[in-house]
Formats: C-alpha cells, sequence, structure tokens
C-alpha cells in the first residue's frame, strides 16, 4: 500500500484520477437526468481524431483533443439544429467521421511508436507533469462553473421551456454544458481511454440515480461512486498490471450492480 | 382596465405550414380566457408565442406593450406557466417543494439559491393547491393530479401576472377539475391576475372563463363564453359532427329511474 502512494507515477495517477471523478460525477448527474449518455460516448470516440491531430502536430495529443472536440460538440449541436435532426444523428455522423479522420492521419504520419494503446484503454504510467497541471486547472475550472450554475441546470434539466420562460438563455447553456463535457472526456483519457471514459459519466450518476432523493444528494452519491471507483480502479490496475481504464470501469459496474441489488431488495 | 395581451396579425409557420393565421386577440388585465380547438389547432403554439419561446413569422404580440422576447431578461416575472407535458426522468431527484421552488429562481436571480421568504411562499402555494402534505415527497412519485397541484403551485410561485396553462386539468378528476377552476377564479381577484387557459373540454372551459378564444389555425371566435357553442362556430373548430349536450343540475335519466 505505502509502496503504491509513494510513487511519484502512482501520486501524479491518483491526483488526476481523484480530480477527474469530481468532475464526472457532477457531470455524470446531468447526462444520466437529460438522457444523453450517447453524446458521451459520441465526444469520446471524437476525441481520437483531436489526439491523432496532436501527434500529427506534435502538439500535446491532449490539448489539441480538447479544442477538436470543443468543436465537434458545438457541430453536433448546431448540425441537429439547423438540420433538425434529433441529436443523436449528428452524435452518429460526427463520431464516425472524427474517428475515420483519425485513422487517416495517423496512417499518413506512420508514426507506429505513438502509445496508442494508453489513449484508447487508459495509461497512468504515461501522465506527464503538463498533463496533470492541465487536469488540475481544467478540472477545477470546469467544477467551479457547474457549481455555479447548478440552479440553473437543474431547471434546463427539469424542463427547458420553463427555463427560457424563467429568463434562463438554454440555448447558451447548452453549449456550455458541452464544452464542459468535452473537457471533462479528454482529461479522463489519459486514466480511463477513448473506449471506455464514457462509463464514468454514465455509471455514477446512474448510480446515484437509484437513491438520490435531491440534486445534492445525487451529485454528492455520483461523486462517491466515481471516487471509490478511480481508488479502487487504480490499485488494482497498479496491482495486476491492467490498464487502469478497464479496472475503473469494472470497479464503477460491480458498484452500480451491487446498488440495484440492494435497491431492488429494499 | 390594462390591455395584458395584445396580438396583431400573428402568423407562425412550421416547415413550410401555416400553423397559426393571422390571429387578431386584445386581452384585458384581470380576465380569465379559454382556449379551446381541437389537437393541431395552434393552441400551443399560441401560448408558446405569447411566452416569446417561438418566434412569429410575422405580425406582433405585446405583452403589457413589451416584446415578450424581451421578458425574461427582465427581473419581474409576468409569466407563471404550465406546459401540458414534462417528460421527466422517473427518478428525478426533487421534493415537491423543490419544484415549486423552481418558480422562484427568477426572483432569486443568477448565482443565488431560494432562501427562507422563498420557501414559505412556496409553502403557502403547496398548501392552497391542497398539496402541502406533500412538500418533502419525492415529486416524481406522485399521482398525476398530485404533481398537477404541485406544478400549478410552482406556476404560481413566482407570483406572476399572467398565468398560462396548458391542458391543466390532465389528471384531475371531475370534482378536482371543478375545485381547481373555482380556485382559479379566487385567484384571479386575490392576485391581479390574467388567466390563459388551454383546453379540449370546451363544456366546462365555458363554465368557468370570461371570454373565450376559439383557435383552429384561424381565431374563429373570442368573446362570451356562451356565443363559442354556436353551431357555426363549432363547425369551424371540429367540422360538421359536433354538438354540445348542455345538462342541467337535474339528471333526468337518473330521477325517470328513481321514480320506476
Amino acid at each position: 500500500m505505502i509502496e503504491i502512494i509513494s510513487s511519484p507515477f502512482m501520486q501524479k495517477a491518483f491526483l488526476a484520477g481523484i480530480l477527474i471523478s469530481i468532475l464526472t460525477g457532477i457531470i455524470s448527474v446531468f447526462i444520466v437526468l437529460r438522457k444523453m449518455s450517447f453524446i458521451g460516448a459520441g465526444i469520446s470516440h471524437a476525441a481520437f481524431g483531436g489526439i491523432a491531430i496532436g501527434f500529427f502536430s506534435g502538439l500535446n495529443p491532449l490539448f489539441t483533443a480538447i479544442i477538436y472536440t470543443i468543436f465537434v460538440a458545438l457541430g453536433i449541436e448546431s448540425t441537429s439544429r439547423k438540420g433538425k435532426m434529433t441529436e443523436d444523428v449528428s452524435i452518429g455522423i460526427f463520431y464516425s467521421v472524427s474517428m475515420a479522420l483519425g485513422i487517416t492521419i495517423i496512417s499518413l504520419s506512420k508514426s507506429y511508436n505513438i502509445d496508442l494503446f494508453g489513449y484508447l484503454f487508459g495509461n497512468i504510467l504515461a501522465i506527464t507533469n503538463g498533463e496533470v497541471l492541465l487536469t488540475l486547472i481544467t478540472a477545477l475550472t470546469v467544477t467551479a462553473f457547474m457549481v455555479t450554475f447548478l440552479k440553473e441546470f437543474f431547471l434546463i434539466t427539469y424542463n427547458e421551456e420553463l427555463a427560457m420562460v424563467s429568463g434562463i438563455n438554454v440555448r447558451f447553456f447548452n453549449i456550455l454544458f458541452l464544452i464542459a463535457l468535452s473537457v471533462s472526456i479528454v482529461i479522463s483519457i489519459r486514466i480511463v481511454g477513448i473506449i471506455m471514459v464514457s462509463a464514468l459519466l454514465v455509471i455514477p450518476g446512474a448510480t446515484a440515480r437509484l437513491y438520490a432523493k435531491s440534486l445534492i444528494s445525487m451529485i454528492a452519491i455520483s461523486c462517491l461512486t466515481g471516487f471509490t471507483s478511480v481508488v479502487a480502479g487504480l490499485f488494482l490496475s497498479y496491482e495486476y498490471d491492467i490498464a487502469s481504464g478497464a479496472c475503473i470501469v469494472l470497479t464503477a459496474a460491480a458498484i452500480f450492480f451491487v446498488s440495484l441489488i440492494l435497491k431492488n431488495r429494499e | 382596465m390594462r390591455i395584458a395581451i395584445q396580438i396583431e396579425n400573428l402568423s407562425v409557420i412550421f416547415n413550410e405550414k401555416e400553423v397559426l393565421k393571422n390571429i387578431n386577440l386584445s386581452i384585458e388585465e384581470g380576465h380569465f380566457i379559454g382556449i379551446v380547438g381541437p389537437n393541431g389547432g395552434g393552441k400551443s403554439t399560441l401560448i408558446r408565442a405569447i411566452l416569446g419561446i417561438i418566434r412569429p413569422s410575422s405580425g406582433a404580440i405585446k405583452i403589457f406593450g413589451q416584446d415578450p422576447a424581451l421578458l425574461p431578461g427582465k427581473k419581474e416575472t409576468v409569466f407563471g406557466y404550465l406546459p401540458q407535458h414534462l417528460n421527466i426522468d422517473p427518478a428525478f431527484p426533487s421534493s415537491a417543494l423543490d419544484i415549486v421552488l423552481m418558480g422562484r429562481y427568477k426572483k432569486t436571480g443568477l448565482f443565488k439559491w431560494p432562501g427562507t421568504k422563498d420557501r414559505e411562499i412556496a409553502e403557502k402555494y403547496l398548501a392552497m393547491m391542497g398539496v402541502g402534505n406533500l412538500k418533502d415527497a419525492q415529486f416524481s412519485r406522485l399521482s398525476g393530479g398530485q404533481q398537477q397541484r404541485v406544478s400549478i403551485a410552482r406556476a404560481l410561485a413566482g407570483e406572476p401576472r399572467i398565468l398560462i396553462l396548458d391542458e391543466p386539468g390532465t389528471g384531475l378528476d371531475a370534482v378536482g377539475q371543478e375545485d381547481f377552476y373555482h380556485l382559479l377564479k379566487s385567484l384571479l381577484k386575490k392576485m391581479n391576475l390574467t388567466i390563459l387557459m388551454v383546453s379540449h373540454d370546451i363544456g366546462t372551459v365555458t363554465t368557468y372563463v370570461d371570454e373565450i378564444s376559439c383557435l383552429n389555425i384561424n381565431l374563429y371566435y373570442h368573446g362570451n363564453p356562451l356565443g363559442a357553442l354556436d353551431d357555426k362556430v363549432l363547425t369551424s373548430l371540429y367540422g360538421k359532427n359536433m354538438d354540445i349536450l348542455m345538462h342541467s343540475g337535474v339528471c333526468e335519466k337518473c330521477e325517470r329511474l328513481r321514480s320506476q
């Protein structure tokens, strides 16, 4: 135990992991209540295109992925609105196009030595000090933003028309939420990986939904589920040398199913 | 008397189809208005245009002389609104009181949560709607009728000047509906409210409202409720096979059976 905690790369992993568990814990509540889980999966897969741009350009892949996924999120919103189609259709388009773009760029760049596996499934060994700092700044900023406008997001989640009549600019807040979601996804990629990051956006909120009676209790249970999954998952990953993303997601899934069984027994 | 809602030559077009055509309507402050018409006749579109949720394709709407699109940015709560459907998650994490407090959000403004005074006001309206005992119950677990009462308490909690109700009778039984319409009548005076109520139930609405608007893309009639029962108006709204059966307070069939 002490060996795990004292190792510098694990300290970085724990710090980044705890930050993202709190951030995704808050975001997850709204993803679940607003039935937006597909957009989480869509943006996380679309992040692959942004990571590939980072490899190709020589910039930090997480940095380019943040910028790229924000554009993808705005593209999804704008295409759905202008094309008068449901969001899942435009998510389907953007996510497959971004994956195709990512594969094309990586094929063209002939960079076979890149850590693709780490980005897809999570690799705590690869986290740099700069990335921990990027995670710290973005996680604190996005968490502060979500907490500040919690009341507004709550009313929008309850009913968008009522929110409009109450003077909330619903489109503006929806766009900001998509940006917050994109940032949360990208900073979670190093720990959980592109393939599994959407689980952190769904499972904590889904677990909290089983028991919560108020918004605050739902956020608290969701963050606690995310935190426990990340900490236990990182320990398991270190102990058994398994990709961190898989350990975190399996732990979160175990918490969810145990909670579901206990709830149904009540 | 002030004009609360002034609508001039309003038309709304959705997907190249005219949903509302050349509507002219003037509603005085303190009046109780019923809007009736068939499904797809534009009732909900009209109230969404009045609320500023959708922009007119042509024509103009003024709410106390102001453009409704500019009202959300102002501190004053002009509208209390009850939408027809909520479509919320069946485990939505909120008590009945939390839902009513949402009606106070505009008054509390950005960055602040409702305080003690807001809670007192919210509890007052919950009690007024006869669901004060349910304030701590989870909203999504309440029956349809109880949810409707809580939602109306929410619409009133902002202490609006105009109350807009889209099919408020949904989920209320016949006795509950009667009580509810009486309550609305009393609020009209107590809160100096103007009430706009959309309903498919033309028979019940005519009993309670001051004026009625009959809408089927065009506005066929606006005025005294009894005028809406005219054959010509009914045919414009619902086609030829429509008639209204008026019955007195005495059930003749029941009396006949009793005497046998």
